[in-house]
């Protein structure tokens, strides 16, 4: 491999890997902070990209649809923790997984009869389309390293929230103690609320931002979901700094071994998971 | 059995129709049952969709040429699970006994119908999966396809790229059946012509992050890329080409279902992509006019090759039981009817092999403003070689 | 009493028997009595993991490794144009499996929780791509098994494979044995071990007990019960294909399993009849099945608290 392509390939990992991690935060940040399982993270994903499309048909511009969007995801998030989670935190991890299988199937069934089955696309918007030249042949694409920055933009501001900011403190106190906080007078209900629909927000957000580059198919939740999973149990379940690390990891696995190791290509972040969980039985970065 | 009560409204029906000079006791029969099997819902669910439009189109069409015999529809999400494939053929067979089943979509699905259906009493129709074995080394008497074998749009475009001057390609597909054959049908033609595979990509079925691919291809820098992807992943693969560059310096070939159904998804990435297949929505007959006009009012969203393939089914059926005067019970006749019909699709006429695939012209196609526009005929009246087949 | 609950008892008293004549009812219909076995071998394979999940704690999402395996194993040990034996075949490809479960067991069970859930899931991926990635192993198309075995113990033949209702009848006597055999297992002295380990598995340490070596032990045996349904199932219409290793079968069966009522055995029946037979009426009725579906499992997950056959317990044991 030529140092050219190297470098090249190293920016693909970087950028597929921040990616994952968009999609992963959400999930791992339900998770630690509430112990709940979320299956319908990927199916939210998907209706983020189905919903960017829906009102891109109608406005014309991508930004407000994006807007639009996260917005109704934040609402979603808010209509199925008020009604069906909250009936679910003494239950056991298993009934989670039931509601929340449950819930893909909706969603799917829901995507067919809004949108139908057909693949579909958004196109870059004006202002964020073309692009670098890397090689002679090669370009880079100035909306695929917007997202990418976007996304690193994201992981600052979540860091800072929960380090920084009051409802960071809270979440940090409810992750380690429930009854303490509920204790301290703060509405414990209510912050779960939230948290849950930042989540359910932040899947749906990566979905807006995959969509333009690209399709926007039936299914396209379930698939992404098991990497996601891959990638928060690697990091350490409701750990956002392992899952930065380990989405980054990920990535760059999953990008060399397609060109380095094409035979073995398909099993790869699977061997990685195994191999760490082997070495670390709670992932990286487990608390 | 016949009961007395049924034995004798038959004999006074043909007594009847005698009188009047019809043909047939047609009119008292049964409804002629169509099991469908094909996926409704996940990443195959538009071709689904598309396929079923199209078939009960042309029987809704021909529905005067089929001796007042009505068809009912039993219709089954595969949802394109191979492992459920046996026992929802063994429901239409044996549950519903439907006199046709159509499906699937899906290769391995049709895999799994084969174990179950060959050589029964019912007339299996595949209005899609192209998968070799099906009217190769599996194929059967009661067993027919009405859309291509997975080798028949792939093999002729290694003489087209030959033709175009590209000596060294990179191959590239999903690690399947359907990709693999036809990454295989082109390797065929295109060395045979003294062309070289520089390089052959399988991408993990259903990955669509093909950057690191991409980013390969453009460092070995081939005369052209020849591709299998289809639907979503199509979608992706098109997008991302174009989006690193690609497009415009290195030729993208491909097997057709590149750019059907995709096209609006796809935009103007796909401009200039040249694919072999035996349909093009541009194809200018009265039939394929007309076909889409109707298709579009209908259904209120433009036909895909999908949608033709399901038409031809139809119309196969149709044409059939016209034949036999609306009589069907014979498996034999019924059998040796669809053999004969000449198909009247929008793709143009097309006749069938010896092991019940189509004979049909290949088409060479390329994308402008988001159509796929017919080049010329790529190969006239092609067909499978059928390998391994004894029929 | 040999079964825990009166209502086990009922349910046990209601189905056997009710399965037993039913082909007579259906001689008409071949397809019923094809569609139940199937119903049956899947509710075979949901028990041996509802043991895993429910009595040992050992969730598992890659269960579905062992189906597939039985079935590819058949393919790969037996010769493909002679019959062979059923029931040698069959010790030979639990004994297999089993061998597989304690390798794959050892290593996984170092984890637990969810972080147990996604390694067994690695290692199912692993196998299901290692089939469909295989050219030799029919990829993505799969394999057709053109020899049914012969069923022969000192030549006597009790079972025609071919035949639908033989068939059923050995699928359903696999059903009930596994049924008891699960009983004697948690009745037994191992399995209070193994119930005392998924209560507090701290004090069962202090205790004395190995408890890696129990749930390894544990994993062995539903492992090689999985592998015995995917060999049914392959058997039933001669056909493998990689979907059966993939991690939606592993979901559905787990789903089932939530659904009968975690660790009661007998309710892995209840879940996988309701889950099929919903799906089975649906798909029927209407094209957005999907919606009802998701629906339903959602009311019956807010509604059950442990299960159908938690429910059913709730409504029959207030007597007792």
């Amino acid at each position: 491999m030529t140092t050219s392509l190297f470098l090249v390939q190293l920016i693909n990992g970087l950028q597929y890997g921040l990616l994952l991690f968009l999609i992963a935060s959400g999930l791992t940040l339900v998770f630690g902070v509430m112990g709940i399982l979320n299956l319908a993270h990927g199916s939210m994903y998907m209706v983020g990209a189905y919903l960017v499309w829906y009102f891109f048909e109608h406005t014309g511009s991508f930004g407000l649809s994006a807007l639009i969007s996260a917005v109704i995801a934040l609402l979603v998030g808010v209509f199925m923790e008020r009604t069906l989670i909250r009936q679910l935190y003494r239950r056991n991890h298993l009934d989670q997984v039931l509601l929340t299988i449950g819930m893909i199937f909706v969603f799917n069934a829901l995507q067919s009869i809004l949108w139908g089955n057909d693949p579909l696309g958004v196109a870059v918007p004006p202002s964020l389309s073309g692009a670098i030249p890397m090689t002679d042949v090669l370009e880079y694409p100035i909306y695929r390293i917007f997202v990418a920055l976007l996304c690193v933009l994201i992981a600052g501001v979540m860091y800072f929230m929960i380090n920084k900011t009051r409802l960071g403190m809270l979440i940090r106190a409810g992750e380690s103690n429930r009854e303490m906080v509920e204790c301290l007078g703060i509405d414990i209900r209510k912050l779960y609320t939230i948290v849950f629909a930042i989540g359910v927000m932040l899947a749906a957000v990566a979905g807006v931002a995959a969509a333009p580059m690209s399709s926007i198919v039936p299914g396209m939740g379930e698939h992404i979901l098991i990497t996601c999973f891959v990638v928060v149990v690697i990091g350490g379940m409701g750990s956002i700094k392992g899952a930065f690390v380990a989405a980054l990891l990920v990535g760059l696995v999953d990008t060399f071994a397609s060109v380095m190791v094409p035979q073995l290509s398909s099993m790869m972040i699977y061997i990685l998971m195994a191999f760490i969980l082997l070495i670390k039985p709670q992932g990286l970065f487990s608390s | 059995m016949i009961k007395p009560n049924t034995l004798r409204t038959a004999v006074l029906a043909g007594l009847t129709s005698l009188a009047l000079g019809q043909t047939a006791v047609a009119n008292t029969q049964a409804p002629i049952k169509v099991g469908i099997m094909l996926p409704f819902s996940g990443v195959y669910g538009a071709l689904g969709d598309a396929t079923r439009n199209g078939m009960k189109m042309a029987l809704q069409e021909k529905a005067s040429e089929l001796h007042g015999r009505k068809i009912e529809y039993i219709e089954i999400d595969t949802e394109a699970r191979p492992e459920r494939a046996p026992e929802i053929s063994s429901s239409l067979l044996n549950n519903s006994k439907a006199d046709f089943i159509v499906g699937p979509v899906h290769s391995g699905v049709a895999m799994g119908m084969m174990k179950v259906l060959r050589g029964k009493d019912t007339v299996m129709i595949v209005p899609n999966a192209g998968a070799g074995p099906v009217t190769g080394p599996l194929c059967a008497p009661n067993v027919f396809r009405t859309s291509f074998s997975s080798w028949q749009p792939s093999y002729p475009m290694g003489k087209v790229a030959l033709d175009k001057g590209y000596k060294k390609v990179v191959t590239m597909s999903w690690n399947y059946g359907m990709g693999k054959e036809s990454l295989d049908a082109f390797e065929e033609s295109f060395t045979a012509g003294g062309g070289e595979i520089l390089k052959k990509i399988l991408v993990p079925f259903p990955k669509t992050e093909f950057q690191a691919y991409l980013s390969e291809i453009a460092s070995i820098e081939p005369d052209a890329v020849f591709v299998f992807f289809a639907g979503g992943g199509a979608v992706k693969f098109i997008k991302d080409y174009d989006a690193l560059g690609l497009s415009g310096k290195i030729p993208l070939l491909g097997s057709g279902f590149l750019t059907e159904g995709t096209l609006e998804a796809q935009g103007k990435a796909a401009e200039g992509v040249m694919t072999t297949l035996h349909y093009a929505d541009s194809l200018d007959n009265e039939i394929n006019n007309r076909f889409r006009a109707s298709y579009k009012e209908q259904f209120g969203k433009a036909s895909d090759i999908y949608a033709v393939q399901g038409y031809d089914t139809g119309l196969m059926i149709a044409s059939a039981i016209n034949r036999l005067g609306g009589d069907i019970e014979d498996q034999q006749a019924l059998i040796k009817a669809l053999e004969e019909t000449r198909v009247n699709s929008p793709r143009g006429e097309f006749t069938f092999s010896a092991a019940h695939n189509p004979v049909q012209n290949i088409y060479l196609r390329t994308v402008e403003n988001g159509e796929n526009k017919v080049i010329e005929v790529a190969a006239p009246a092609l067909a499978d070689p059928a390998r391994g087949c004894k029929l | 009493m040999f079964f825990n609950t009166r209502t086990e008892r009922i349910f046990i008293w209601v189905f056997f028997p009710l399965a037993l004549l039913l082909p007579l009812f259906l001689a008409e219909n071949t397809f019923f009595v094809s569609k139940l076995t199937s119903v049956m071998i899947f509710a075979l394979f949901v028990m041996s993991l509802d043991y895993l999940v429910g009595r040992c704690g050992l969730i598992t999402l890659g269960h579905a490794m062992f189906y597939g395996l039985g079935g590819y194993l058949f393919w790969m040990i037996a010769p493909e144009y002679e019959a062979v034996n059923f029931w040698v075949y069959t010790f030979y490809i639990c004994m297999i499996a089993a061998a597989v479960a304690l390798v794959i067991g050892f290593l996984v069970l170092r984890t637990s929780g969810i972080y147990m859930i996604m390694i067994t899931l690695a290692f199912a991926q692993m196998a299901f791509y290692f089939f469909s990635d295989s050219i030799d192993f029919g990829g993505t198309d799969g394999l057709f098994i053109y020899v049914k075995p012969e069923t022969s113990i000192f030549g006597l033949s009790f079972f025609d494979l071919d035949n639908p209702t033989h068939f059923y009848y050995l699928c359903l006597l696999s059903l009930f044995n596994t049924l008891i055999f699960f009983r004697l297992l948690i009745r037994s002295r191992f399995g209070r071990v193994v119930d005392a380990i998924h209560e507090n598995p701290g004090r069962t340490t202090a205790l004395g007990y190995n408890i890696f070596l129990f749930r390894l032990m544990s994993y062995v045996i539903a492992s090689a019960l999985g592998a015995y349904a995917g060999y049914l199932f392959t058997l039933q219409y001669g056909f493998v294909n990689p979907s059966m290793l993939a991690w939606t079968t592993s979901g559905s069966a787990l789903v089932m399993s939530i659904l009968g009522g975690m660790g009661s055995i007998y309710g892995a029946i209840l879940g996988t009849f309701v889950y099929e037979g919903l799906h089975f009426s649906l798909e029927h009725l209407t094209e957005h099945w999907m919606l009802f579906m998701g629906i339903l499992i959602i009311t019956m997950v807010m509604v059950f608290k442990n299960g159908i056959a938690g429910y059913l317990e709730k409504l029959l044991e207030k007597r007792a």
